[in-house]
């Protein structure tokens, strides 16, 4: 053997080890991510009696989710009571708060945010770009200082002669503090990435800045301002503070959570199940806007 | 081109109007609220009536006793070290971490791309519910965590203890299988700050996948051909290359974990003994669960948000120095 060919097996020697290296890397990074979603998954599956193990071998069962969508404080089951979280609450109800406070969160935000944006991405105006910085710092708000006034507030107001502490309307309402600044946000970066030609186009064919706004522009960024929506909706979706604090006994799904606790502490199979519940719709909708949580996240100030 | 200039604000009142209305009039009441005396079992006394005579303030209602009071509290203060200590845990585990996801998974096959695209999952899964199923697996009794943990680390180091214990004259303690990781007032702190880098560290690393995609593959290609290897390309090119990044992301992680307040609740309701009680939990429990006093939580939130502030005020202009 050359001293040459030496020199290439310990470089491709190398390479492999490199290789399996960064496979073993790979593989630990998909343990990291997957690992505590799956065990949910399992454990939600899991018949009662096995779910407080580490044992693989059961037999699935949808049981936890019936229980947890049951008005019943205890489920007979082949002869073995099953005890509820607190006080058998069904859990149907949260499911609902949770679509309705996520849905009319987004169906006023994403109008409001798509008319803002437009207008900061295509007009220079007095304090254009002041107001879009002092959007972005609105986000730093601590959610608990938002949570505190409104608290004290909408025990004080009342609607239909109810007070708004406690209502769909009121999370909603207040949901607007972090929704809205995200959205315009994110809509406006799809308006900036769309050639002004167009509208320039239709402005010297004689349209008017509305009809250039709603027959040209809107339908571009549609798009856009679906992924803003999905973005919207996931963050209102897993909000928990003001769920907690204005939503109280309206219990959105993220609180409902909590009500898996019983008299023997946290009736884990139930959580698992409703923690599916909550998840897998988010699963489905992040994935479709996968490249652009980012954006979202940071308000495109990592590019 | 077009030149009405209402148009703009017609497009932007409704959005501005309802911010202003979320953020600046909480931020107002709440500042206001932080001078009062203001419990919620008590109708509160304000300082500034309006009555048929006009605006009429009663400044001895008025008060800094509330600020006074935080900088006393021994409990507070263990909120602000707590805060500080899941802050710095949390940001230099996630960003650490996320780094070394997106160096790993930036260019390759197909193993690859499948994990570039787990990566959003935990985005999916809501902090809430990250507690709980992080609490769930960390139980000592039936977590996988804990399973995993006595058998993959706590095992092996134990071995190799216990090998080199044979020795003549060496007696190193082996350490225990039966760590509690949520009662122990470390290990709770350490495994909350676990659970944010669990669900942030992909994020982060998504973002580093963005930012090295976009440096030119000749730079690279450069260093290589001059004679580096891997690590020196990642510590002389790599990292001063992605250093404005890495700056931007780690302030907006550490404003993230400022505000973190989720999974105290649902992961360790602060313990034991106050161990993973942040500023937020704090907060929590004195308005809404333990005196419910408005006037002392206002005021400790506005201590809150004089920090956020200052971290604000860095991230814009890091920001807006970039470009």
């Amino acid at each position: 053997m050359t001293a040459n060919t030496i020199g290439q097996n310990q470089s491709s020697l190398r390479l492999t080890t490199l290789k399996v290296l960064e496979t073993l890397a790979l593989l630990l990074i998909i343990a990291f991510i997957v690992l505590p979603i799956l065990w949910l998954a399992i454990t939600a599956i899991k018949p009662q009696e096995k779910a407080y193990s580490t044992t693989l071998i059961f037999s699935p069962t949808l049981e936890n989710f019936e229980i947890i969508f049951s008005d019943t404080s205890v489920i007979i089951n082949e002869g073995t009571d099953r005890e509820r979280g607190e006080v058998g609450r069904n859990m149907f109800p949260s499911v609902v708060n949770s679509v309705v406070v996520s849905g009319a969160t987004i169906l006023i935000a994403i109008p409001l945010a798509t008319l803002a944006a437009y207008a900061f991405s295509r007009y220079s105006f007095l304090g254009n770009s002041v107001l879009l910085v002092w959007i972005l710092t609105t986000q730093f708000i601590p959610a608990i200082v938002v949570a505190i006034p409104f608290f004290t507030l909408f025990r004080s107001i009342t609607l239909f002669g109810k007070p708004l502490l406690g209502t769909q309307m009121g999370l909603i309402i207040v949901n607007m503090s972090i929704v809205l600044p995200y959205a315009i946000w994110m809509i406006k970066g799809f308006v900036d990435a769309l050639p002004g030609e167009i509208e320039e186009a239709a402005f010297v064919d004689g349209c008017n800045d509305f009809q250039i706004l709603f027959f040209i522009s809107l339908p571009l960024i549609r798009p856009g301002v679906l992924v803003a929506s999905v973005f919207a909706f996931i963050m209102s979706w897993n909000e928990f503070l003001f769920a907690l604090i204005i939503g109280r006994e309206m219990r959105t799904m993220q609180v409902a959570l909590m009500t898996t606790s019983g008299a023997r502490g946290i009736m884990w199979e139930q959580m698992a199940a409703a923690g599916l519940v909550v998840m897998i719709p988010i699963f489905f909708l992040a994935l479709f806007i996968r490249k652009n949580v980012v954006d979202g996240l940071t308000m495109g100030a990592v590019k | 081109m077009r030149k009405k200039r209402w148009v703009p604000w017609v497009l932007v009142g409704p959005a501005l109007l309802i911010i202003v209305l979320t953020t600046i009039y909480p931020l107002l009441a709440a500042l206001y609220f932080s001078f009062h005396k203001y419990k919620l079992r008590r109708p509160p006394q304000f300082a500034i009536q309006i009555s048929e005579n006009g605006i009429h303030i009663d400044w001895s209602l008025l008060s800094l006793d509330n600020y006074a009071l935080a900088f006393s509290d021994s409990r507070f203060i263990n909120s602000l070290q707590v805060t500080f200590w899941f802050t710095v845990i949390s940001v230099a585990l996630s960003v650490i971490i996320g780094l070394f996801i997106a160096v790993v998974v930036q260019k390759g096959g197909r193993l690859h791309t499948l994990t570039k695209v787990l990566l959003i999952f935990p985005f999916a899964v809501s902090p809430a519910l990250k507690g709980y199923s992080w609490r769930f697996m960390l139980n000592e009794n039936y977590g996988i965590y804990d399973l995993l943990i006595d058998q993959l680390i706590v095992g092996p180091i134990n071995a190799l203890l216990s090998l080199i214990n044979n020795l003549p004259f060496v007696e190193i303690a082996l350490i225990s299988e039966s760590i509690v990781w949520l009662g122990d007032k470390f290990w709770a702190l350490f495994m909350l700050a676990m659970s944010e880098t669990w669900g942030w560290a992909p994020l982060i690393a998504l973002m580093f996948v963005g930012a090295l995609g976009s440096i030119d593959e000749q730079i690279f290609e450069a260093a290589r051909i001059d004679g580096a290897n891997r690590l020196q390309i990642f510590f002389r090119v790599t990292l001063p290359l992605l250093r404005p990044v890495i700056l931007i992301v780690t302030m907006l992680k550490t404003i993230f974990s400022l505000k973190m307040f989720d999974q105290v609740v649902t992961m360790t309701g602060g313990g034991p003994v106050r161990a993973t009680q942040t500023i937020n939990y704090y907060i929590h429990q004195i308005g809404f669960v333990r005196s419910l006093d408005i006037g002392y939580a206002s005021a400790m939130s506005y201590i809150l948000v004089v920090v956020l502030t200052i971290c604000a005020a860095l991230y814009v202009s890091l920001v807006l120095n970039r470009d």
